[in-house]
């Protein structure tokens, strides 16, 4: 048996059934420094993600609020989720904004990353003016667009005034198009950061790609669905699955900007679970929503992990 | 990928670990009853928030030393947005500070509860009568905390613009009817004018219409979960808005319009508000963030002509701020924070308070005079019944029904105002949530 000691076998230690004690230390020692280099990563993960994510799974099965003992209360907590209309509201709410912000995300910003991606003059100020409000201040940020949405003096109605529309919208002031606002403002927020990943994406797209099918008399509109956009399915999947959980744990945006009002009309699953945990105490109740956003969430990306992986057979 | 599924429920996860990780135990309360004489020096650290903005709090610290030198208050500010969150990791990880000062009301049963407060009936027991809101703080026949201080809502008005309208000052014989109508005369009269400043600004907060609404009512509890009485006073402010006497609640949000600026920068002649702007309206006055102009306070209207007058005692509605002790606090200083409760609900801390325009829950003749001393105060007889007499009902039953029942109210006053449901529909929904959420 081969003494030496290679890369892969430090990585997979079983693989070497017998090594002379040199090499064991050797083993031994790159094992710990590879440790060492994860650990501190690994202990802030450990103790900002992983213990209270499984403290959550705990406590959804418990009454606790904050202080003292968390009585166990099994599946009392879902059994109630079950017929709590607030809880069907913020889920639909939730779906709603999913749905649309999703697909009109990706879309806007692989729009913007194709227009971005020419060689013209100023691209580099028009990519920086696109991903700019992804830095800006959230809060900054609803007070302007609530400002723009304003019904009676927004410039937003008063355009839509110029072009007819009399009576404008009331935006986040109306049950029926606050989601809308918050669509708008979430779109616009985010699309400029997924624009930069398809700008990232589209530098892979092979030139000799585009030139062969130009050869062969491909029109522009071909070679964006022949070869861009085959070529982008990595990007794309990504891009995917990043706006799906960001879609569904949507919180900053809504609270500053309608705190799901006017009513319930724009109340999403993460901002009731802050609402009971932390407005009302009833931190196992809120756990038990949490827990069931998770699982949504990680359906939901298992299901594109999946369809992915049928694609790419 | 994981780590952007577990990152999906970060919120509530992160908050978890802040709050269970670090979970000190609370149930404790052996130290309620063996308060012991401090022997030494003592050193008792009181929770505030925006202290260079709210100077009660250094006020009662240093008037408390002068009286006490053997005690030194030390101030632990907080973020008052953050404030109950904050407070209560601390309290849970076993870090808060002796005297918890209780900002709301509406989460002392949550604290009580949790075994965080000890129980102070004997400093309660002591206390003069004239100290308001102590009701607040009983659960089971036991008091945990003393209030310090008791705002009430009342009517502030602009006499100047009053004039300008040629309209008669409000004397403490209003309805709410009355209210609304004078609010349509100025508004009118204001215009004739040439002034676009609008006879009332009610700010968008559920307490500006609610709080008066659960107070004023005859029994009416939003514990009940009947909400049937709020009606008539939608009714009325949404016929404000129509008539243009009022902004309508979608300007308020979406201007984000402050209700210092709309009565300070002379916008609007009337606004009920709480007492706590009077100190804020004298100071920005003196800054240059608000007009200067001659105003005044009204005792807040009423539900009908049983209460209007000044011969009899009319109703209105505020939450007391209080001290409460840490049920967790040394055995050693426990002593001394019952003797700063007492004090901060005596006349002597009253008058120190009322120094800086602040209302204190002792409204004594003394404290009153006290009071309107200050520069920059109203000096007539109306302002001064209004400040003394009264009867403040409390905006939030001290229960654990409390905030979840507040929440569904905001959320039918925010569906009602905006115009976006019906004020019939708004109420129904409500008191169908109320049921199924909170219950009976």
């Amino acid at each position: 048996m081969a003494t030496v000691v290679t890369g892969d076998r430090i990585h997979a230690p079983g693989v070497a059934p017998r090594r002379s004690r040199p090499g064991r230390r050797l083993a031994l020692r790159n094992t710990l420094i590879g440790w060492t280099f994860i650990l501190p990563n690994f202990v802030g993960f450990a103790l900002l993600t992983l213990v209270p994510v499984v403290t959550l799974f705990y406590m959804s099965f418990t009454s606790w609020n904050v202080f003292g003992t968390a009585p166990w209360v099994g599946l009392d907590n879902y059994t109630r989720l079950l017929s709590d209309k607030s809880f069907h509201t913020a889920l639909l709410n939730t779906l709603y904004y999913a749905v649309v912000h999703i697909p009109v995300t990706l879309v806007a910003s692989l729009a913007l990353a194709l227009w971005l991606n020419r060689k013209m003059r100023g691209v580099a100020f028009f990519r920086t003016v696109a991903f700019f409000p992804y830095i800006t201040s959230i809060v900054a940020i609803a007070v302007v667009w609530n400002m723009l949405f304003s019904p009676k003096y927004g410039p937003i109605n008063q355009f839509l005034g110029l072009l007819g529309v009399e009576n404008g919208p009331g935006w986040t002031t109306s049950a029926t198009w606050s989601m809308p606002a918050v669509l708008i403002v979430g779109t616009w927020r985010e699309m400029g950061y997924y624009m930069l990943l398809f700008l990232a994406g589209l530098q892979t797209v092979p030139a000799e790609l585009h030139e062969a099918a130009r050869v062969d008399g491909a029109g522009p509109w071909q070679r964006f669905w022949n070869v861009t956009i085959p070529c982008l399915r990595p990007t794309t999947f990504f891009v995917t699955v990043m706006l799906t959980i960001g879609s569904f744990k949507v919180f900053d945006l809504i609270l500053v900007m309608t705190n799901g009002g006017p009513g319930q009309s724009t109340l999403v699953l993460s901002q009731y679970i802050f609402q009971k945990g932390f407005g009302e105490f009833q931190f196992g109740y809120a756990s038990a929503i949490s827990v069931v956003l998770f699982l949504i969430c990680i359906l939901v990306t298992i299901f594109q992990f999946l369809w992915n992986k049928r694609r790419e057979a | 990928m994981k780590r952007n599924t577990s990152a999906a429920i970060g919120l509530a996860a992160v908050a978890a670990m802040a709050l269970t990780a670090c979970s000190g135990g609370g149930d404790d309360d052996s130290t309620g009853g063996g308060a012991t004489e401090a022997a030494g020096p003592v050193t008792l650290t009181v929770s505030g928030w925006s202290l260079k903005t709210t100077p009660e709090f250094q006020t009662l610290a240093d008037a408390f030393h002068a009286k006490d030198p053997n005690v030194t208050i030390e101030l632990k500010e907080y973020d008052p947005a953050q404030y109950t969150t904050l407070i209560t990791a601390d309290l849970a990880a076993g870090t808060a500070p002796d005297i918890v000062t209780q900002k709301e009301v509406k989460n002392v049963s949550v604290f009580q509860t949790g075994g965080q407060l000890m129980d102070v009936s004997d400093v309660v027991s002591k206390l003069s009568k004239d100290v308001n809101g102590t009701s607040s703080y009983e659960i089971d026949g036991k008091y945990y905390g003393v209030p310090y201080r008791q705002d009430s809502w009342m009517l502030f008005y602009n006499k100047d613009l009053f004039d300008k309208a040629g309209v008669a000052y409000p004397d403490g014989s209003w309805t709410w009817d009355d209210y609304a109508q004078a609010a349509r005369d100025l508004t009118t009269g204001l215009k004739a004018a040439g002034s676009d400043a609008l006879g009332t600004y009610q700010h968008s907060w559920q307490s500006t219409l609610q709080g008066f609404a659960s107070a004023q009512t005859p029994d009416a509890d939003i514990l009940s979960g009947d909400f049937e009485y709020f009606a008539p006073y939608y009714d009325r402010v949404l016929k404000l808005v129509a008539d243009g006497a009022q902004v309508d609640q979608g300007t308020i949000t979406t201007n984000t319009l402050t209700y210092q600026a709309q009565f300070g920068k002379q916008k609007a002649a009337m606004m009920p508000m709480g007492s706590w702007y009077v100190a804020t309206l004298i100071a920005q006055a003196k800054s240059g963030d608000a007009d200067t102009f001659s105003w005044g306070f009204a005792p807040a209207p009423q539900l009908d002509k049983s209460t209007t007058g000044t011969d009899k005692t009319p109703v209105t509605f505020g939450d007391p701020t209080a001290f409460a002790i840490n049920a967790n606090i040394d055995k050693d200083k426990v002593a001394a924070a019952k003797e700063f409760l007492a004090f901060a609900a005596s006349e002597e801390a009253g008058q120190a308070l009322a120094k800086i325009g602040i209302t204190p829950a002792t409204t004594t003749d003394a404290v009153a005079q006290t009071y309107f001393a200050v520069d920059g105060a109203p000096t007539d007889d109306l302002s001064k019944f209004a400040w003394t007499t009264h009867k403040t009902n409390p905006e939030n039953p001290t229960s654990s029904k409390t905030a979840a029942t507040q929440t569904i109210l905001n959320d039918m006053h925010t569906a009602i105002m905006t115009g976006s449901t019906p004020v019939d529909q708004a109420i129904k929904d409500a008191q169908d949530r109320f049921k199924s959420e909170v219950g009976s």
